[in-house]
């Protein structure tokens, strides 16, 4: 009987140390999963991105919305990213799969600007 | 292109190209009603030197700046977006300038060269002449407008 009681003991742990490790593991597969599915939104509202600076994790995607009423873009000015026209409620989304500091501007105002800082 | 990196000078939202544009026009404008006293001086040859100069001239801001932008930026929203200001002061200031370059050209063709056959040409100057201004002076205006709407915020709200 000792014996019995030592045996189910001995396996509620083993039972318990799985259970633990995958709940773990589970939690840091979710947690991958949202830093890959992160996403962010930048509002263009009286000629202006806002928030003009905005710093995320790397798998990010960010999503330009303009709600002005005249067309604006987004564009990288190394080429990695470049909207095209967008008019009232259009939205441009773009992916950052590397750390850095992306600046980008409105191709039609070049006064609009705004930076990405990907971690 | 309008479109680029580069900003304006003229303390707007607007990028250098614009600026460059709306000035350049603006120095036209003024050289056009300074041609139209040349006429009225009975100084033709140096009214039409002015007059043709500033046409021919005009056909560089043309295909370089404004048909660009407006081919990206108006032309594929045009037919759903019309009854929208942004949309709208660059048509008519497209089919004004239009008709304005167009009506010029032919005019000088008319006053400088024998390449139109004599049906094809006019007998009367002043009126095609004072057409041509008018018309020219309304495409100014426009293109003003359009500059308003396309790059000044604070005009707008």
């Amino acid at each position: 009987m000792k014996r019995y009681i030592r045996n189910v003991v001995v396996c509620a742990g083993l039972l318990g140390v799985v259970a633990s490790a995958a709940m773990i593991h589970g939690s840091q597969i979710a947690r991958a999963a949202e830093e890959k599915n992160a996403a962010a939104s930048i509002t263009i509202d009286n000629f202006s991105f806002t928030p003009k600076e905005v710093t995320v994790a790397v798998g990010t995607t960010i999503t330009w919305v303009n709600h002005d009423d005249v067309p604006h873009t987004v564009v990288s000015p190394d080429k990695k990213f470049r909207s095209k026209a967008l008019d009232t409620d259009d939205q441009f989304s773009f992916t950052f799969t590397d750390a850095g500091t992306y600046n980008y501007f409105c191709s039609v105002h070049p006064i609009m600007t705004g930076k990405i800082i990907v971690k | 292109m309008i479109e680029g990196a580069a900003k304006g000078f003229l303390g707007t939202s607007a990028g250098f190209g614009a600026d460059l544009n709306l000035t350049i026009q603006l120095i036209m404008g003024v050289a056009l009603i300074g041609g139209t006293f040349l006429a009225r001086a009975k100084r033709y040859a140096a009214h039409g030197v002015c007059m043709t100069t500033v046409l021919v001239l005009n056909l560089a801001p043309i295909a370089v700046v404004m048909l660009p932008s407006f081919g990206q930026l108006v032309l594929p929203r045009l037919a759903s977006h019309l009854h929208k200001r942004y949309y709208a002061v660059a048509a008519v200031h497209g089919v004004l300038g239009s008709a304005a370059e167009l009506l010029g050209l032919y005019v000088l063709m008319v006053a400088g060269t024998n390449m139109l056959p004599e049906a094809w040409r006019f007998k009367r100057w002043k009126p095609w002449m004072r057409l041509e201004f008018a018309l020219w002076m309304a495409v100014l205006l426009s293109g003003i407008g359009t500059y308003i709407v396309w790059y000044t915020p604070l005009w707008r709200r």
